[in-house]
């Protein structure tokens, strides 16, 4: 029989424990860093405000003395759905329009990992949003999961369209004001100008209401033009 | 008579090795640590001005710490050892003495001339045999002669003279170079003895688990974290990320500022209490009444309670010192000031990750705001604030008297297209400009290179028609006309041909790939970009505010109006390939310049009504914008044409014939068959094309706009 040197074999047995431990230690330490990561991505919208609004109305505490939680009129709680899907409508348009720009920054590596990750989770999210609204319309009035998105939806539409429309009204006051501004100094030069006859109309022509882009106004006319003529010739 | 391997026990060969490594390493980073040390921006030419607003010390002193940033002193001190090892090498190579491997020679073992005959041979082995016969000499120990080396010399001695006269012996000593016959040779290690020499052993395995266990994983992962913590725009990640978030589809030039805001990388400028440091004080600053906008920092309302709404933090801060920059407001207090010319250039890069966000989205309106944020914050303006003030010397006093109440802003080719007494009434005067900051502005003015568009047409290389899907190129031709240039020549019309490249041009053929970088002479034949001829430059923006040195570049990109969106997008020119000015630096040449883009043609045929943007991203208000109509013929039209004006068929040793034959089509036919097979053959080559582009299309176009038209 032959013998073992057990004690050479330490040298070896070492390397093997030393190495196997090191990519144990490793991998568990980079696993729970990636988990804390994820869990730690900040959510992709702010809170739900209409959908917390919905959920207390349906869950109302009973206030103090009384016994039974105080009741909510189903109109309201229907309204507060319909906010609710408004805003889902919001968040989901969001999203769609985000994901092809999304997905082809990351491909380009504009944008980094973590912002896919939780564009996914809030895609997921949203997912299971608009099936709970689908199930609690129904729940509040037959057949209604079927048309409340269609109906949120021009909700959003005439909101848009009003915010607009908001913005370009707040804008005529100054715009009336330095049009009569303008009119009193042309009105006072022109004034001017016929109490002085020898003088010839200067500023009079300059363009008041004209669009600025000329220099790019100018040659649009020209190279098309010119174009299409090479094109006929050919 | 056996191989054997000797570490190199007298220093003569490891040195060698040490000196190679050495070289190896050190060349590289040498070169590398030159090329960074060699200004980038002295390869430009600059705007000559003498213009120094009140800050120009410290933005000059922000953009030279920017450069010696870049200069790293690992690398030097790395370099500096790299060489220093070298030297050593080279002086240990010199000094140590090799030991020299004796040819074995019978001649000078018997000490006589190599013509020697065969009878000095005889005499001189006896009369040496005498001598040294182991017997006849005796052991001399003062000469440390023992009877060993005795008999070995008198062995060498008769080996020698057999070698001489025995023939077999002889035939040994041609053949091998030795009597004996075939010697045993040794291998040298060049490594020193002291690495294998006992008891070092374990330094060497320590040295060795410190470079593969230690070193080499950290210079991978430090490369790999690297990588992943810079986007491919070089902003940090998280940056990236924010701003991604930022995106809107209605968002102007002050929400990407306020957006760019977001940027991490203010938060490592705005370190600790730097954050908040001078905050409130600032903020009143930027808030107060303004002489051109309702606040000094140029913001808008809506922008004003973007910036109260944040927390106060490095945010609320990077924002309101960018409104300080952009509005140039004075802040009285140095670390402000400097602050201040340190975020824009920030901003600066942030915005470019933008627009490669907003890119993404395909949208005009934000990819358009994007380019613009580009200008204002290399310029220094607020957004909608006169593109004049770009101009030295001229401040709001001067834009006001220049522009009067005009709601349209003066562009500063409207003011120098004014003729020369009007633009001086109104610009100069007591409290506006004095007669040499006016010649100054003016100056500076018609140095600005304003790339004025001619005309832009599409044409497909080598074809009369667009068809459907083929590869189409934007061909931009345009004259940099600065700015109140007087004597600008009538446009060649020469100039705006676009002749392509013979057929049996192999180099314009093959340079098809780099087409963007071509241009053609008057003769029209094509200049690469590798030609002698380098490309021009244009000079550097002239932005004194910014605390970098930025070329200027030209982005083209087509737009489809009705939608909003972008149909093909931007392609970047930062280099040209005709002068742009003369060797003065100052006076134009009115070169015509060719810009080309290429991208996919839309499937169907019809005519598509494109807007084309041509956007400089360092000066306001030098943007051009023109519709352009692509039109798409049917295939079957062009066949139809083509047939009728009989276009050459491919040569057979023409190269459009060989790459016919190549792909499996049919042979050329000879001419006098022409008629027969023409509609066939014509029919092959036609489609042969399309699919020829289809294969190297490199710009993906947009096809909602596609099917949408």
């Amino acid at each position: 029989m032959f013998s073992l040197d057990w004690w050479g074999l330490v040298l070896p047995l070492c390397y093997v424990v030393v190495l196997g431990g090191t990519f144990m230690t490793f991998s568990t330490i980079y696993r729970k860093r990636k988990a804390m990561e994820s869990a730690n991505l900040a959510p992709w919208f702010p809170p739900h405000l209409q959908r917390n609004i919905y959920l207390s109305l349906l869950h109302m505490e009973p206030e103090g003395g009384s016994e039974k939680a105080p009741k909510v009129p189903e109109s309201v709680v229907r309204a507060a759905l319909l906010r609710r899907a408004v805003e889902d409508i919001h968040r989901i348009i969001q999203i769609r329009t985000a994901k092809a720009a999304c997905s082809s920054l990351l491909q380009r590596g504009s944008v980094g990992d973590d912002l896919w990750q939780r564009f996914q989770r809030a895609e997921k999210e949203m997912e299971e949003e608009l099936r709970d609204v689908v199930m609690e319309a129904n729940a509040l009035a037959p057949n209604w999961g079927q048309t409340i998105f269609q109906s949120a939806n021009e909700i959003l539409a005439n909101a848009t369209l009003k915010e607009r429309l908001d913005e370009i009204q707040a804008q005529t006051e100054k715009e009336k004001e330095w049009w009569e501004k303008r009119r009193t100094s042309i009105k006072t030069e022109f004034m001017k100008e016929l109490g002085d006859d020898t003088e010839k109309v200067t500023s009079g022509d300059e363009p008041v209401l004209v669009d600025t882009n000329t220099p790019s106004a100018t040659p649009s006319a020209t190279p098309s033009g010119a174009s299409k003529k090479k094109k006929g010739k050919k | 008579m056996s191989a054997e391997y000797a570490y190199d026990e007298d220093g003569h060969l490891w040195p060698f090795f040490v000196f190679t490594l050495a070289l190896i390493v050190t060349v590289p980073l040498t070169f590398s640590l030159v090329n960074r040390s060699r200004d980038p921006a002295a390869a430009f030419k600059r705007i000559q001005t003498s213009y120094k607003h009140d800050q120009a010390d410290l933005v000059d002193t922000l953009r030279k710490k920017e450069k010696r940033k870049n200069r790293k002193i690992w690398l030097i001190i790395l370099v500096l050892a790299g060489w220093a090892t070298m030297g050593q090498m080279l002086y240990l190579i010199k000094t140590t003495v090799a030991p020299e491997a004796k040819l074995w020679n019978p001649y000078d073992i018997l000490n006589i001339p190599e013509s020697a005959t065969e009878k000095q041979i005889k005499s001189t082995y006896k009369k040496l045999s005498l001598k040294f016969h182991p017997d006849k000499a005796k052991p001399d120990p003062a000469k440390n002669l023992t009877i060993e080396d005795i008999s070995a010399h008198y062995v060498e001695i008769s080996k020698a003279y057999q070698a001489l006269t025995d023939a077999e012996i002889r035939e040994n000593y041609i053949r091998y170079g030795h009597p004996d016959g075939k010697q045993g040779y040794s291998i040298n290690i060049a490594l020193p003895k002291i690495i294998v020499s006992e008891g070092n052993g374990k330094y060497i395995v320590l040295l060795y688990s410190a470079l593969f266990g230690v070193l080499l994983p950290y210079l991978v992962g430090s490369w790999w974290y690297g990588t992943l913590r810079r986007s491919k725009e070089g902003v940090l990640m998280e940056s990236a990320n924010r701003l991604f978030r930022e995106y809107k589809d209605n968002i102007d030039e002050g929400g990407i500022i306020t957006a760019l805001s977001t940027g991490k990388e203010f938060e490592d400028l705005l370190k600790g209490d730097k954050a908040d440091a001078g905050l409130a004080k600032l903020e009143s600053k930027i808030l107060a009444e303004g002489e051109l906008s309702p606040f000094a920092g140029g913001l808008s309302v809506k922008d004003k309670e973007k910036l109260q709404n944040l927390e106060s933090g490095p945010q609320r801060k990077a924002l309101a010192l960018l409104w300080a920059y952009l509005g140039r407001v004075e802040l009285d207090d140095a670390a402000l000031t400097r602050a201040k010319f340190e975020v824009a250039p920030i901003a600066e890069a942030l915005n470019k990750a933008f627009t490669a966000i907003s890119l993404a989205y395909m949208n005009t309106a934000p990819l358009l705001a994007s380019y613009y944020t580009s200008q204002l914050l290399i310029q220094a303006l607020p957004p909608k604030s006169s593109p004049l003030l770009q101009l030295p010397y001229v401040n709001s006093k001067v834009v006001k008297a220049v522009e009067g109440d005009s709601r349209v802003h003066t562009t500063v080719q409207k003011f120098m297209d004014m003729p020369d007494s009007k633009r001086r009434s109104l610009a100069v005067g007591k409290g506006l400009l004095t007669e040499a900051q006016y010649k100054e502005a003016v100056s500076v003015a018609k140095q600005l290179p304003y790339l004025r568009v001619a005309k832009a047409f599409f044409k497909v290389t080598g074809e009369k028609y667009i068809i459907p899907s083929s590869l189409v190129t934007l061909v931009v031709k345009g004259r940099f006309v600065p700015p109140g240039s007087e004597k600008v020549p009538e446009v060649n019309e020469i100039d705006l041909e676009d002749v392509d490249p013979a057929e049996d041009d192999l180099d314009a053929i093959l340079g098809r790939k780099t087409k963007k970088q071509i241009g053609k002479d008057e003769k029209g034949k094509p200049i690469l970009e590798s030609t002698s001829d380098e490309p021009i430059l244009p000079p550097l923006a002239a932005a004194p505010y910014l605390a970098r040195d930025h070329s200027p570049r030209w982005h083209v990109f087509l737009t489809d109006s009705k939608q909003g969106r972008v149909a093909v997008p931007p392609f970047t020119f930062a280099q040209f390939d005709r002068p742009i000015f003369e060797a003065d630096g100052k006076t134009p040449t009115f070169a015509m310049q060719t810009l080309k883009a290429q991208f996919q043609a839309p499937p169907q045929a019809g005519h598509y009504t494109f807007v084309m943007h041509v956007v400089c991203d360092s000066y306001v208000g030098f943007d051009t914008k023109m519709e352009v109509t692509l039109i798409v013929e049917e295939a079957s039209k062009a066949e139809e044409m083509s047939s009728e004006e009989e276009i050459s068929e491919p040569e057979e040793d023409s190269i459009a014939g060989i790459m016919n034959a190549a792909k499996g089509g049919a042979p050329p036919k000879p001419k006098k068959r022409k008629e027969v097979a023409k509609v066939e053959s014509e029919e092959e080559s036609d489609e042969e094309s399309g699919t020829d582009e289809d294969d190297d299309d490199t710009s993906d176009t947009n096809t909602d706009t596609e099917a949408e038209d």
